[in-house]
């Protein structure tokens, strides 16, 4: 005959279900976190970007801004001078050279597009670009920039301007930092 | 008790300098914020909840609004 279940046996089996489903909880818990790529080389997407970012930092939430492709252009210096081959330096002069040198996205006529842009900006109170990057340092966004880009377009370390903690990296550092956030989105 | 005048400036700006205010402020302490961007009253209200602060007042006054926060 079989020896009844006592209830301490029953309370045993229940405890271990109990930490076997915590341990799933954890593993599953969204995190606070915002990941944006930020894909684009276009001022009005850059904005977009930041303000997303510095809102988010300021309700609290971790900020990450991965820089891919056209986006690195927004993080260059002006006037660095990089060792570099013949295409490389063609896309140096061709791409923009920093946060002031971006184009529109829509309605960029040749340049006169984000003058008029900035000015509105600055008449209805938004905050600049600049302005808004310089926030994002100081509430603690963080920005990676994907080597893979940088590499392609030939732009180089000494190029990238300064931002607090900057860091590079690739595609599978952005996937480990996005996974358990909460929000990830493609700028 | 800590102020800060947003008025003339746009999203994200009030709370950006509404969440450095309150870095810098103790717990229990009073934070008044006016601002006019149209957006503000609801997203005082998000970011109240969001942070566990606590929403005191949001009143409108000529051409802005008030907003009284208390620091968790």
């Amino acid at each position: 005959m079989n020896s009844p279940i006592t209830a301490a046996d029953r309370f045993a089996e229940l405890q271990e279900q109990l930490a076997a489903l915590e341990a799933r909880v954890d593993q599953s818990k969204q995190l606070d976190r915002l990941s944006l790529i930020v894909f684009s080389g276009s001022l009005d997407r850059l904005i977009a970007a930041f303000v997303l970012a510095t809102g988010a930092a300021s309700s609290g939430m971790e900020v990450n801004l991965f820089f891919t492709f056209w986006g690195t252009s927004a993080l260059r210096r002006e006037n660095v001078s990089a060792k570099k081959g013949f295409i490389e330096k063609m896309f140096g002069w061709m791409l923009p050279q920093g946060s002031k040198k971006l184009p529109l996205s829509q309605m960029n006529f040749g340049g006169g597009g984000p003058l008029m842009m900035r000015h509105l900006m600055k008449k209805k109170g938004v905050a600049s670009l600049e302005e808004m990057m310089q926030l994002a340092g100081e509430l603690g966004v963080n920005v990676y920039v994907c080597t893979m880009s940088m590499d392609l377009l030939g732009i180089k370390e000494n190029e990238i301007c300064d931002y607090p903690e900057l860091k590079y990296c690739g595609v599978a550092k952005f996937l480990e930092a996005a996974s358990p956030g909460k929000i990830t989105m493609f700028l | 008790m800590t102020a800060i005048d947003a008025r003339g400036k746009l999203c994200p700006m009030p709370i950006v300098l509404l969440a450095k205010a309150a870095k810098e402020t103790a717990p229990g302490a009073t934070i008044t914020i006016q601002a006019d961007d149209r957006a503000f009253p609801e997203d005082v209200k998000a970011w109240c909840n969001k942070t566990k602060n606590e929403l005191l007042s949001l009143a409108e006054q000529s051409g802005y609004f008030e907003a009284k926060i208390r620091r968790a």
